[in-house]
């Protein structure tokens, strides 16, 4: 369960947070979010893949950590093996809140009871003793409104991919250690042939919008799919 | 001409003596030179003289070099850290009167320790109001609240600043004792020594102990304490006495306990009286709380007054009145040789001084690392070893008596004993030229010229500008020292958020070795 509250310092001014990395810490996971102004910084590293959210008819982007429930092959121990993490990882156990008021400025929360919040004084602190931020938080606060941007710039990203039909159903067998295969379903992605035939006017109105680079980057992501089951497979051979 | 004496390879090393100074002897041997067949002969009730409890931050090599976790090394001998020392009183007496002097090193020094002149220009410039140590190094912030100088996380033996450990040494050797018979192949053989067996050449060729058994070996190391049965008894190695620069010849010493979960102190607090100065010493269980003095200016019921009001002011709920202290009487001095013919003097066997800048422990470090790269392969380079190895050492202890009194000379306090203790007739030579010229120029390589100095020029900095001398004229600052001095002042907040307290780190490591 998750227990949200608006950090502040009369109510957090002890609050430490673990830093590491660990399934303890709630890092054992197979997806995460991700948001299409990241794309291309998590494209050296991640597979990103998107879902269809039936609910809203919208998409979401993930990025992939592993193959089965509860799978992280970046997590090996308390180590995170990758140049960097995504926004959606980097920023726990913390998270944008709003007022009440639509369009209000977004206000950090914590999730009280996410196992990061350290009880033992090992761990950051959030505020320092005279309740101004730490650098801790300035960077999570930085990261937050990063997610949170890229989050609400994320509709369009798929709105114009909707426009040009370049959304499909993907699917991809995954050689894996064992001599299977694995199969992803359940995702989609982008129609690399009808990104690579658009007419140019299109093609200048997706540069416009800013939506060119992060399909390119998403694409490109897809060739850490073998990566990540050559993880699998040094996993399994210990 | 093989199987001479001369030409027969060093491989039965005999040490005489346990206490940290023979068990840290014996494992370092046997971890770096494992070909050496070790036996360390200690007499099974002779009691470890409880001072020699602050380390330097070389212990971290020291013990990954020996195979000790840190884990295991800090939950063993209910250690914690030590980020450097402060001291209060020193400089005149007054309230508030307090400098420190950290492990690590103003930004931008050299290797050798030099701080630049641009970045005292800019600490005067830029921060005339902070002190030097709190401009120089984010160490002084952390360790004002208390805080460890790594996370649980961070790899063994490394730091986000630079620290040695705080220790109970009784634990400390029998953990050296344990790992070292355990896990190196070192002999432990329990006895006392009763006569040393004499070669054609007057070495060392064995040792008789009660009962009749022998021990023999081409190497012998003398760790047997204030006795030196070998340097001192066997080879009469004459004594040099230093108490002309270091009075100081008494210690009354106790050990307060603490309450659970009260805050642990991150350096070791040095705190001057009337004739002297007490330490004290946070560990998690306890504190280590000792009144230095010299006899020829205060008695023993005076110093133990004085250790009683200290207590009572500074430990929270100590009971004052069962205190029973340890008078500890000693001489400043160490032997005019350390190695002669076969025989080696590491530890108190080689010399003593007050334990200011805690340099029992280190000595003994800096001796094992002479001799580790520096092992004789038979007896006919022994004496080029020895000869080298007591030019070393000389060189080392006229360098601690230095920079022990060093920190007396610059005091302003008005007591008879402190000024007895800044009269030049007790300066060196060296010292009254280094304080002649540090008011011209900084501490430096030019003061310092050895390439493993035991006290950087950082070090004779911090005390020198901590107790408020003035730095030259004429300096400028730099666009880079503003800078670095800034990058201090950033790291010092990252710090304060993300490192733990003393208690929290070391409650939790006790937690899990448990």
């Amino acid at each position: 369960m998750s227990n949200h509250q608006i950090l502040n310092p009369a109510d957090h001014a002890d609050l430490r947070v673990h830093t590491g990395a660990g399934s303890e810490l709630g890092d054992g996971i197979m997806a995460t979010l991700a948001v299409p102004s990241e794309f291309r910084r998590l494209a050296c590293e991640y597979p990103i893949l998107f879902r269809h959210d039936p609910a809203s008819g919208g998409f979401t982007a993930l990025a992939l950590l592993g193959f089965e429930d509860g799978e992280n092959l970046f997590l090996d121990g308390n180590e995170w093996r990758a140049s960097l993490k995504p926004l959606s990882i980097a920023i726990r156990p913390f998270l944008v809140g709003r007022s009440r008021e639509a369009g209000g400025p977004g206000q950090v929360h914590i999730d009280i009871d996410h196992p990061r919040v350290s009880t033992s004084g090992e761990g950051t602190l959030v505020f320092d003793e005279a309740g101004r931020p730490t650098p801790f938080l300035e960077e999570i606060a930085a990261m937050l409104g990063a997610l949170d941007e890229g989050h609400r710039a994320s509709g369009a990203f798929f709105a114009a991919l909707d426009r040009y039909d370049l959304i499909e159903p993907f699917a991809l067998d995954v050689a894996m250690p064992d001599g299977g295969q694995h199969r992803l379903v359940g995702y989609h992605h982008i129609h690399e042939e009808k990104l690579a035939a658009l007419e140019p006017g299109a093609l200048a109105e997706l540069h416009a919008g800013g939506h060119l680079a992060p399909a390119h980057a998403a694409l490109t992501s897809l060739g850490n799919l073998a990566k990540l089951a050559r993880r699998k497979a040094e996993r399994a051979r210990g | 001409m093989v199987g001479t004496v001369t030409e027969a390879a060093i491989e039965r090393v005999v040490i005489v003596g346990g206490g940290t100074a023979g068990w840290l002897s014996a494992a370092t041997l046997a971890a770096r030179l494992p070909h050496l067949s070790i036996a360390l002969v200690e007499a099974p009730d002779i009691p470890t003289v409880g001072v020699g409890e602050g380390t330097w931050p070389t212990m971290r090599e020291t013990l990954r070099a020996i195979g000790i976790a840190e884990g295991e090394f800090l939950a063993e001998c209910g250690a914690s850290f030590k980020q450097g020392s402060r001291f209060d009183g020193w400089t005149t007496g007054a309230a508030g009167d307090s400098y420190f002097h950290p492990f690590t090193p103003p930004p931008l020094s050299s290797s050798s320790g030099g701080v630049p002149r641009a970045l005292l220009a800019a600490w005067r410039e830029d921060r005339a109001g902070a002190s030097f140590a709190e401009t120089m190094s984010a160490q002084a912030a952390a360790c004002a609240r208390d805080l460890a100088p790594r996370q649980r996380a961070m790899p063994e033996y490394s730091g986000a600043l630079n620290y040695a450990y705080h220790l109970d040494a009784g634990a400390f050797a029998r953990l050296l004792a344990r790992h070292a018979t355990g896990r190196l192949g070192v002999r432990h053989v329990a006895g006392e020594v009763v006569a040393v067996e004499a070669a054609e050449n007057g070495d060392v060729a064995a040792v008789r102990l009660r009962g009749g058994e022998k021990l023999t070996g081409e190497l012998f190391l003398d760790c047997s304490g204030h006795a030196a049965l070998l340097i001192g008894g066997h080879c009469a190695v004459r004594w040099v006495d230093r108490s002309d620069a270091s009075p100081n010849d008494r210690a009354l010493a106790v050990q307060v306990p603490v309450l659970p979960g009260s805050a642990i102190a991150s350096q070791t607090v040095a705190t001057a009286h009337e004739a002297g100065w007490l330490w004290d010493i946070g560990l998690p269980s306890r504190r280590g709380i000792g009144c230095v003095y010299s006899s020829g200016f205060l008695g023993d019921e005076r110093a133990d007054a004085i250790l009683r009001d200290y207590v009572r002011a500074r430990v929270p709920g100590a009971g004052v009145e069962a205190l029973a202290p340890r008078l500890l009487r000693f001489g400043a001095g160490h032997r005019d040789s350390f190695w002669r013919g076969n025989v080696i003097a590491i530890g108190q066997a080689a010399g003593f001084i007050e334990p200011l800048e805690a340099s029992a422990i280190v000595m003994v470090e800096l001796s094992l690392r002479a001799l580790v790269e520096n092992f004789p392969a038979s007896r006919a380079v022994m004496d080029v070893h020895a000869r080298r190895f007591d030019a070393l050492f000389r060189y080392r202890w006229d360098r601690i008596v230095d920079f022990l009194k060093l920190h007396y000379a610059l005091s302003r306090r008005d007591e008879p004993y402190w000024r007895a203790q800044r009269d030049p007739a007790g300066f060196s030579p060296t010292l009254a030229d280094q304080l002649a010229l540090w008011r011209d120029q900084p501490p430096s390589a030019w003061d310092l010229p050895q390439v493993d100095e035991v006290f950087s020029a950082a070090s004779q900095a911090y005390v020198y500008y901590g107790m408020g001398l003035p730095v030259p004229e004429r300096l400028s600052a730099t666009p880079d020292a503003t800078a670095r001095l800034a990058e201090v002042r950033a790291r010092e907040r990252a710090l304060a958020a993300s490192l733990p307290t003393n208690r929290a780190y070391l409650d939790a490591a006790t937690a899990q070795a448990a």
